[in-house]
């Protein structure tokens, strides 16, 4: 049996060294911020055209707008991303006079976000996930206690952070439903530590128990472990389908959400249950005896 | 039969009849009502996202505010940038705290000069809300006129209407909402006070004219395409006190030139030859059919109350959403299918257990989605998803803790163990439920698709779970569950 609890300073290490990690990334190669972000135009088009091509297509009418064009993984579709400029409104109609000329290209998705709304959808998307963060920590810590609502906001905070830099480091695209996907880890991951939290509480709320702190965290680990690695195997299942049949605009999204099932599961297995205990829980315990 | 003792096999039974009586009515084409509405990137089609400009809205409310002042309490004021201030050595006694209050206004700051006052922010978020309602019907009526049945329309926000509409583009669309449609007629003037000059860009023709509007679109009460010797142009007709006032100005200025100008630009200058009492005209000037339809389902609609921005305009092609919806359909069968395969290898008879909960999970959820009259959008489909985890997961920790007892000898295990599983199940899923909420509450587009089916999702798993899986694992007996090593 893993002592999960006597890895404490190695899980701390490693998440340290993850969380630098990311921030270099994030630092180095910024993120890839979609037209929901930044404001722009934004087409999903299926082609035979290669990638040159399409960008000789738009050069003429282009002027200074950088234009960023990816093929979506296992298809034959292509994201086309202009930015914003002067005078978007005409700038949209050339656009779609482009298009009709250019029959080769059956346009999936078309989409135009003008920059002062994208400043705002960032600004509702982080009111959004503040609140709901707010809502889980005062929900846990009336529900448990404050040093578990501190630990399951940093586990959480932890593996979205690090799903963050994932997407950086492969130049994932950042937009709103990415930000749905990342929320979906949140969810993961605080489901996740919360059957654990539940399962301390129990185990150190009966008086008969004499076992120490760090035997209470490894029994809590040990009862869920299976269904800790059902869970997540039984999720990553459900995803891997996903991956394989998802539209193609969507194809993203679970691999993101795939890599936050696997990190939120190292952080409530290695990081919850130690940070409650540095928290010093066992003062709270030990009072509570007394 | 034991089970029929169980209030747990009727709840079932009525739980699965809920589900049948509002699932079954999205498979019957004929009624069009109580159906899950897909989005638009599920079926295909287009929306535009419209803001109102608020300054403008804030300008027009400064300004018959200080006709109010003016009228009812007879004070002089200025605006100056978004306050009003009313100089000094006027009469002010009248304009106590209690009528500031009830103009929707706050004193900034009284000095010897005069006092400045501002809109209180509650009010003019109040009166910009409304505005935006009033503006809804005004684009829903127009896009009406062009004749889009499905269209959906809303509010967003306290300044923002989002326009969605099923099917093929149609341009014309964009051309009739984007336009303020503020018609005015302003009557010749030759002196440079108060005076204003118009100019028509195509025809180069243009003329000065008396700057405050002597009459506005506001009276049209019908407007449509007519043609005269061919040519296509927009008819119109005011009510009976825009006739009168047609009547008066048109009598009055006869050999006169009057503009009529369409947000700021000026469409045509004709002499008035005679006094116009019929209270109709007609507007010519180089339009083609269909501009001239769009001028005339605009001006029957009534003006916007300030300029309109299209912020966000999205297109789904029909290819895409179906594909979408086909694929989306077969990797959620196909995931279902490797879930529950695998919990049947794994847990036995409970693994068959939980493909039913599963089943009924998702039976309920669709019949909320019906009930509550949901948009199914994709991230709405990943949110159940989600869903599904959660219930495969509730599953789980109920057989992990059943399997547990039995290890202990602990007395009653299946009933111990649901009861403390399920105490944990509420817990973390009811965490999830209130982010869930927030996230509903605050965010938009996707976010919204995404958190409203998994809210609808963890309340169905959490009935699901206390009455469906429960029943299952009261009837069987605790050797056939299959967790008892």
């Amino acid at each position: 049996m893993i002592n999960f609890y006597s890895y404490k300073n190695k899980s701390y290490l490693v998440s340290s060294i993850l969380i630098i990690f990311t921030v270099i990334i994030i630092f180095f190669k910024g993120l890839n911020l979609g037209i929901d972000f930044k404001g722009g135009l934004n087409f999903e088009v299926r082609t035979n055209l290669s990638n040159d091509q399409i960008i000789n297509v738009f050069q003429d009418i282009k002027n200074d707008r950088e234009i960023i064009v990816k093929k979506e993984i296992g298809s034959d579709v292509y994201a086309i991303r202009i930015e914003t400029g002067d005078d978007n409104a005409s700038f949209i109609e050339k656009i779609n006079q482009l298009i009709l000329e250019h029959p080769e290209m059956e346009v999936l998705i078309s989409e135009y976000i003008e920059p002062t709304f994208s400043d705002e959808l960032i600004k509702n998307s982080l009111y959004a996930m503040a609140s709901s963060l707010l809502v889980i920590a005062f929900y846990i810590w009336i529900r448990f206690d404050w040093q578990f609502a501190a630990s399951g906001i940093f586990a959480l905070l932890h593996d979205v952070f690090i799903a963050i830099g994932f997407m950086s480091l492969f130049n994932i695209e950042f937009n709103l439903t990415m930000i749905a996907a990342l929320l979906l880890i949140a969810g993961y991951s605080i489901n996740d530590t919360i059957v654990l939290f539940d399962r301390l509480r129990t185990i150190t709320s009966d008086e008969n128990n004499k076992n120490s702190f760090s035997d209470n965290v490894n029994n809590s680990i040990k009862l869920n472990l299976r269904r800790t690695i059902l869970t997540s195997f039984t999720t990553i299942l459900a995803l891997i389908c996903l991956v394989i049949l998802a539209p193609v605009n969507l194809t993203e999204m679970p691999i993101v959400f795939i890599f936050g099932v696997l990190v939120g599961t190292y952080s409530s297995l290695f990081l919850a249950l130690s940070i409650v205990g540095d928290l010093n829980y066992e003062a709270v315990l030990k009072a509570r005896e007394s | 039969m034991f089970f029929l003792k169980q209030w747990r096999f009727w709840l079932s039974l009525l739980l699965v009849g809920f589900c049948l009586y509002f699932i079954l009515p999205n498979f019957n084409s004929k009624n069009s009502d109580s159906k899950i509405n897909f989005g638009l990137d599920i079926q295909g089609g287009y929306s535009y996202l419209l803001e109102l400009n608020e300054d403008e809205f804030k300008q027009n409310l400064l300004i018959k505010t200080t006709q109010v002042l003016e009228n009812s309490y007879n004070l002089q004021s200025e605006i100056l940038e978004d306050q009003i201030f009313i100089p000094s050595g006027q009469n002010i006694e009248d304009l106590n705290n209690l009528v500031i209050q009830s103009l929707g206004l706050e004193v900034v700051d009284r000095s010897d000069d005069g006092t400045s006052l501002a809109i209180l922010q509650q009010n003019f978020n109040q009166s910009l809300s409304e505005m935006t309602l009033n503006a809804v019907e005004i684009v829903r009526s127009r896009v009406d006129f062009l004749g889009n049945k499905e269209l959906s329309i809303q509010k967003i926000g306290l300044n923002k209407i989002l326009l969605e509409i099923p099917g093929d583009l149609d341009n014309n669309v964009k051309d009739v909402i984007s336009k303020t449609a503020k018609l005015t007629l302003h009557i010749e003037k030759r002196t440079l006070v108060n005076s204003t000059v118009f100019f028509n860009e195509e025809t180069g023709e243009e003329v000065r004219v008396q700057e405050i509007p002597n009459l506005t679109g506001d009276y049209i009460q019908d407007a449509s395409l007519q043609y005269n010797q061919n040519e296509p142009v927009v008819a119109f007709s005011f009510n009976k006190e825009g006739s009168d006032l047609f009547a008066k100005m048109t009598s009055e200025n006869v050999g006169s030139r009057f503009a009529i100008v369409l947000d700021g630009a000026l469409i045509t200058a004709p002499v008035i030859r005679e006094a116009i009492t019929g209270g109709s005209g007609q507007i010519s000037g180089n339009f083609t059919n269909e501009s001239a339809n769009n001028l005339a389902i605009i001006l029957k609609s009534g003006s916007l109350p300030t300029e309109i921005k299209i912020i966000q305009e999205k297109q789904v092609g029909p290819t895409l959403g179906r594909e979408g919806v086909q694929k989306g359909i077969y990797a959620s069968l196909i995931a279902l299918i490797a879930i529950t395969l695998f919990m049947i290898v794994y847990y036995k008879i409970s693994g068959v257990f939980t493909t039913l909960t599963i089943i009924s999970c998702l039976g309920l959820l669709f019949a909320f989605m019906t009930l509550l009259n949901t948009t199914l959008t994709l991230p709405g489909v990943i949110g159940i998803v989600l869903t599904i985890g959660m219930c495969v997961d509730a599953n789980v920790l109920v057989f992990e803790r059943i399997r547990e007892n039995f290890k202990n000898s602990i007395e009653n295990p299946k009933h111990e163990g649901f009861n403390s599983a399920y105490v944990t199940i509420l817990d973390s899923n009811l965490t999830t439920l209130f982010a869930a909420i927030f996230l509903f509450a605050f965010g938009f587009g996707p976010i919204r698709g995404f958190s409203i089916s998994l809210i609808i999702g963890i309340i169905s798993s959490l009935i699901v779970t206390y009455i469906v899986l429960k029943f299952f694992i009261n009837i069987t007996s605790e050797k056939y569950l299959g967790l008892n090593k």
